[in-house]
């Protein structure tokens, strides 16, 4: 196997030096992809805050029905009300921007107040992501004269208005900040580190094998004295690398994405931090290993297979929708790490990760995944050294 | 020296390939019953058109086709049995050889030799040798993607030859190469003839055949129609030039049946 090492070596060398390889293994992960998290995450977050405090510019039809309400509710901080004469084209003026919320009161409002009955009011707005954050400031007004006219309710029956609370419910949430941000982004990092795996190791793949057939350089490696066995381990182990490589370069975008995002709370960030720990990175990378050995036999194999570049990259891009596909199934809610889904490739990472960042993976389901994944990764990497042997393979369409 | 015995080569045809050829069998001979030597300090041509079956005999000397019958000595050792002593022994040079563009002619030329397992020493002598004959000194570190079609047939031919090979393979050298880098070319097979290496060399350029053959063979749908010694070709033709012969052996070949592939 002499040979295996300086075929590596060679193609190391060249592999750096493609700029489109550079460019995937990189720039993509280490710049583009944290400064466009970075820009979202900051535009996210200064969106909810401005929704948080912005001021609410809610209309009150028929408010002469009301009285009893605006007498209640006075003028709140953040929210100002404008009288509207009549309900005429609601949809429209929300949809102009003039007013956020339409609260339209009953022409019995006050009569069924006094009377002790359920008052009708309609709430309109035009849901979207701010109202969201907006309307229960809206519901939690309506809330506070909804309460406020209970006790009143009760005070004349003389009645304790604690009657009406059957149970004192006090919520204790045993999760720890570790496993709570773990079930949040544990799953986004394998999302994120998998693709940029195949991704990273797709160009040089294809390069190595269907690139060196359309080049016309095969003929010359299978000429020299070189085996077709120390050709084929001298190409995957580069491609190995570079599936590892992005991956972990992404990991490292990962971390600076969530660094520069100044926006995240002291608190939470000091947690963040925490989770992406040096342990549960070390585990991560244990089953991204097999997972990149996984990844470079199968392109490899399909690289060796097309007789130009171009062929190889037509059969590999849709790949990368078969790939996302576990690693969004282990993004659902309820999916859990189980002995079937321990099985499952690509699916299994995703939801081993969330767990090992939560803290909370079994120890023989991870062993489980390990063992799937490394007899996968032997598997791929046999038919691989098989496949690049057959001739009818290697000398395709020549 | 390669002796060929007796070889036969076949493909399996997948069905959109039958349905092109318009035949019903699921193998192909490329190559059937072709025996012929190439002894060294002469230059052995295989003469024959496109899909005569002469890339695939050459790739059987070569080791990258294993073939489906007969056997093949190159240099002493079997293809089948010492595939790898063979391949320490030969250099390959095609007409559609490319090179590693990123790569510097002095990195292409030192990770082939060191392929071969050639001595440090040795081979920094054989490079610096080699790149001063060939004119590479003056472009041995720029990349070889900059370098014009010439000079890039000037590296080619030194990765061919810096293991200073007893038998070179040349799969029709010349073809999509300009009148001056295919010159270049002549000139190595001419210089490895002197050098008393075997050289087997295919094409379908009549020019060629004249210019450098010492041996001649004819190939036609996988059968050899002719093989000695290129003055008998002469000496026995009936026709005015070398391709108006050529044409009529393959054309009498066609109408005898010959030469049936399936």
């Amino acid at each position: 196997m002499k040979n295996a090492p300086l075929i590596a070596r060679k193609e190391i060398r060249d592999t750096l030096r493609d700029r489109r390889t550079l460019i995937v293994m990189l720039l993509i992960p280490l710049v583009v992809f944290p400064l466009l998290i970075n820009i979202v995450a900051k535009m996210t977050i200064s969106q909810k805050r401005e929704a948080r405090e912005k001021a609410l510019a809610v209309a009150l039809v028929r408010q002469e029905n009301a009285r009893d309400f605006i007498d209640v509710i006075g003028n709140p901080q953040d929210i100002s009300f404008a009288e509207w004469n009549e309900s005429g084209d609601i949809e429209t003026r929300l949809r102009e921007g003039d007013v956020d919320f339409v609260l339209v009161f009953d022409a019995e409002f006050d009569r069924r107040i006094a009377a002790s009955k359920p008052a009708r009011i309609d709430l309109h707005y035009i849901s979207s992501e701010e109202a969201e954050i907006t309307r229960p400031r809206v519901l939690g007004l309506l809330d506070r004269y909804r309460k406020d006219r209970v006790s009143r309710r009760f005070a004349a029956l003389d009645i304790d208005p604690d009657i009406t609370e059957v149970l004192d419910v006090r919520e204790r949430d045993h999760a720890s900040i570790k496993e709570k941000i773990g079930e949040a982004i544990g799953g986004f990092i394998p999302y994120i580190v998998v693709i940029f795996c195949f991704i990273g190791a797709m160009y040089p793949a294809i390069d190595l094998a269907a690139g060196e057939k359309e080049r016309g350089t095969i003929e010359t490696l299978l000429a020299s004295p070189a085996t077709r066995l120390e050709i084929v381990i001298g190409k995957f182990t580069v491609v190995f690398l570079a599936a590892i490589g992005t991956g972990l370069i992404s990991l490292v975008g990962i971390y600076l994405s969530i660094q520069g995002t100044r926006e995240i709370p002291p608190e939470l960030m000091k947690a963040l931090i925490q989770v992406i720990s040096v342990e549960s990175m070390l585990l991560f990378l244990s089953l991204l290993i097999p997972l990149s050995i996984f990844f470079a036999a199968v392109l490899l194999s399909i690289s060796i297979f097309a007789h130009s570049f171009k062929e190889a990259q037509s059969i590999m891009t849709p790949m990368n929708f078969l790939i996302l596909i576990p690693v969004l199934i282990g993004l659902f809610p309820g999916i859990k790490l189980n002995t079937l889904t321990a099985m499952v490739p690509i699916l299994n990472v995703s939801l081993a990760t969330r767990q090992i960042v939560s803290g909370t993976i079994p120890p023989l389901l991870l062993l489980e995944v390990w063992i799937s994944l490394f007899l996968l990764a032997a598997l791929s990497l046999v038919f691989c050294a098989r496949w690049f042997q057959r001739e009818g393979v290697i000398f395709r369409g020549s | 020296m390669i002796e060929v015995d007796g070889i036969g080569k076949t493909f399996s045809l997948t069905r959109k390939q039958k349905r092109e050829m318009g035949i019903t069998a699921d193998r192909l001979w490329a190559v059937k019953d072709v025996s012929f030597t190439c002894r060294p300090g002469r230059v052995f041509t295989l003469l024959g058109p496109n899909g005569a079956g002469k890339t695939t005999t050459l790739r059987m000397i070569a080791t990258m086709l294993t073939p489906s019958s007969g056997r093949i000595r190159v240099a002493g050792f079997d293809t089948v049995r010492e595939p790898q002593r063979v391949r320490e022994r030969i250099g390959f040079l095609t007409g559609t050889t490319g090179l590693y563009a990123r790569l510097t002619p002095d990195e292409l030329v030192s990770y082939y030799a060191n392929l071969n397992g050639m001595d440090p020493g040795i081979l920094n002598r054989r490079k610096a040798e080699l790149f001063s004959l060939l004119g590479i000194d003056a472009f041995a570190d720029r990349r070889i993607g900059k370098l014009s079609s010439g000079m890039k047939q000037k590296v080619s031919i030194a990765r061919t030859i810096i293991h200073d090979p007893d038998v070179v393979v040349f799969d029709e050298p010349t073809v999509g190469l300009d009148v001056i880098t295919a010159r270049s070319i002549i000139q190595l097979i001419r210089t490895c003839r002197e050098e008393g290496k075997t050289v087997i060399f295919s094409t379908h350029i009549m020019g060629e055949v004249s210019l450098l053959s010492d041996d001649l063979a004819i190939i036609h749908k996988g059968h050899l129609l002719f093989n000695a010694p290129f003055r008998e070709f002469l000496s026995g033709m009936g026709r005015e030039s070398i391709e108006d012969e050529f044409i009529h052996r393959v054309e009498t070949a066609e109408v005898g049946g010959e030469g049936d592939p399936s």
